[in-house]
């Protein structure tokens, strides 16, 4: 009932004549004198998964957050289903299919688990302002109930998100930006501070989604950016400077060059 | 699970406390009654706007108090028929109230969309200047004021009897308690919530965060004006001076001395506020340890201070905590079964 609200194209990911669903063309965002993205051009196919790489400081998040929507670009432009968005606000990227967690986990602290999904569901079905409780937010909340089972947080789904330890609310994040069925999941090193086990899961739910789902990830496990993705790109200072299968990159001299300079993590 | 027991006592405790109030008055005093309570449930209700919006929302606004007077000030321009002040419009005394509201109300929206882009220090601070620049409008128009203010207003004939004035009161303030409460677990009030916890997941959750603190902030303005209508009729008049920076900090206080993020503690800090006020100068002795008409702000100080020492969260935050007591001998004995089978697969993840 509340799932499937819009049937997907039975298209194959990448078929010609199909539009990207994501399309970024020239992005450039100046931070002050300080260039973060230097003309970025990248189009995502439906249900594709790519992980974007790159050193600290190379612009991964800053790209996130102008496909997000939370910082308008300098100059280019960006599409999401072939509409153009560059200049629309955050909140109506939901409406069209976007969602995405960030870095650091961001949950409503003083709220318990499920209102947190919940919350996200609201949001998506247009009850963001509705005064009253009906069997329409019944239904929602059941909705939050299920992705929160499915999110391994089942057993605390009156906990308050700020009780929660870090892992859990990395799964918390992750559920917040399933629960409405996106069809461009993006999500900001969905790994970082996860143990060993917890790592396992997240990629098990990722491998659970739908073909249709687009995945685009900002990761710096290694393990789980190429376990997950079919296509990786590399960025440095605001560029594009590799892309392709992961194994293409992984070969890609440059690539090295750049991880072995940078002294990041590899 | 197991909270529903609480939620039964805390209603239970609610309804008993509605009837003592409404069997009140033929027990007691009509002093009591009539300057005390009536007074406490109107700025109970005030102060419960700015509660609403600090545990709700994190805005704290000083500009409650302005709001409540809005509605004083329009009422009493509408109502007159003739004075020294105001439009006298004489219109019905009930026309005169939906007036009142409306103006309140939409005063309240465009003074909460101006302010719905800021936060913290800088909500408190532009709500200050509200409050500052609502004295002075009244103040120096004198079409709708002046400084001396307006003078003999009527209350409606249905509540010509003092005692219905509590009664007013105390149906709006039971009203107004029940509902910030149930809007807290709406849609809503959560995305208040959510949006006080962190407004920027709120927007890429697809909500419109500057409008949703508007109309929480016009909410609240509602419900202050609900509040000052009671006050000018309690009253009978009104002037600037009345929603000054003075009671405007006053209001604050009462929400702080009952604790900021219980509702209940807006009455309770009215209540201590309104009782002191009234009786402080009756107490024997009182006056021989130095403690005059004029240091009444010293002592209210010094008690805020002392409620600040003892707990933080007010007096509502003291009556939670002994509230919690008797409860927790019995919440180890429900968490040690959970330990316990934690620690049983523990060990057998070791043995594993």
């Amino acid at each position: 009932m509340t799932s499937k609200r819009r049937p997907l194209p039975a298209a194959e990911p990448g078929t010609a004549g199909l539009v990207p669903v994501v399309q970024v063309r020239a992005v450039k965002v100046a931070f002050g004198g300080l260039l973060a993205l230097r003309g970025i051009d990248l189009d995502v196919e439906q249900g594709e998964r790519l992980a974007i790489l790159g050193p600290n400081g190379a612009g991964k998040t800053t790209l996130f957050n102008v496909i997000a929507g939370d910082i308008t670009p300098t100059s280019g432009t960006v599409a999401v289903k072939g509409v153009d968005c560059t200049r629309l606000p955050s909140r109506r990227r939901p409406r069209l299919g976007v969602a995405r967690t960030y870095q650091k986990a961001r949950t409503f602290e003083g709220l318990s688990v499920t209102d947190n999904v919940y919350l996200a569901l609201a949001g998506h079905y247009r009850r963001q302002r509705v005064p009253w409780r009906s069997a329409v937010d019944r239904r929602l909340r059941d909705e939050a109930g299920r992705v929160v089972a499915s999110v391994w947080l089942g057993d605390h789904r009156d906990t308050p998100a700020g009780a929660l330890a870090h892992g859990q609310k990395r799964q918390l994040e992750l559920g917040m930006a399933i629960a409405t069925d996106p069809d461009v999941l993006m999500l900001d090193e969905p790994a970082s501070g996860l143990s060993r086990g917890e790592r396992e899961h997240l990629v098990e739910l990722l491998d659970a989604l739908a073909e249709s789902v687009t995945v685009l990830l900002i990761e710096h496990d290694m393990d789980v950016a190429f376990r997950v993705a079919r296509r990786v790109v590399v960025m440095a200072d605001g560029e594009i400077v590799a892309a392709g299968a992961p194994e293409q990159v992984r070969a890609d001299p440059k690539v090295h060059e750049i991880y072995l300079g940078s002294e990041g993590r590899s | 699970m197991r909270s529903g027991s609480p939620v039964y006592r805390r209603g239970a405790a609610l309804a008993l406390l509605v009837v003592v109030l409404i069997a009140l008055p033929s027990v007691v005093p009509a002093f009591f009654i009539n300057f005390v309570m009536t007074q406490t449930l109107m700025l109970g209700l005030a102060a419960a706007t700015i509660v609403f919006l600090a545990k709700y929302g994190g805005m704290v606004s000083l500009a409650q108090f302005l709001l409540f007077g809005v509605a004083g000030f329009m009422y009493g321009n509408a109502a007159l028929e003739a004075g020294s002040r105001g439009l006298n419009l004489g219109w019905h005394p009930w026309a005169a109230v939906a007036f009142a509201l409306a103006v309140t109300t939409a005063a309240a929206f465009l003074l909460g969309a101006l302010a719905s882009r800021t936060t913290g220090l800088y909500y408190l601070m532009l709500t200050l200047v509200y409050a500052v620049i609502g004295y002075f409008v009244f103040a120096q128009i004198t079409e709708i004021s002046g400084p001396s203010g307006i003078t003999s207003i009527k209350r409606p004939e249905l509540l010509a009897a003092p005692v219905s004035l509590y009664y007013t009161a105390l149906g709006l303030s039971v009203l107004a308690y029940l509902g910030f409460r149930a809007l807290g677990r709406t849609a809503f009030g959560l995305a208040l919530q959510g949006m006080r916890d962190d407004p920027v997941r709120m927007a890429s959750l697809g909500f419109n965060v500057p409008l949703h603190r508007t109309l929480a902030f016009t909410l609240g303005g509602f419900v202050a004006g609900l509040g000052g209508l009671v006050n000018v009729w309690w009253n009978g008049q009104i002037d600037p001076a009345s929603i000054g920076i003075g009671p405007t900090l006053i209001l604050l206080i009462i929400a702080v001395i009952g604790g900021v993020s219980y509702f209940e503690g807006a009455w309770l800090g009215a209540f201590v506020y309104v009782a002191m006020s009234t009786y402080l100068r009756d107490l024997p002795l009182i006056d021989r340890i130095g403690i005059t008409e004029a240091r009444f702000n010293t002592v209210i100080g010094a008690i805020v201070l002392l409620i600040m020492v003892l707990s933080p969260q007010g007096l509502a935050g003291i009556a939670d905590r002994l509230r919690r007591r008797p409860t927790r001998p019995r919440r180890p004995a429900a968490g040690s079964a959970d330990e316990t089978e934690a620690a049983i697969r523990r060990a057998q993840l070791i043995d594993e």
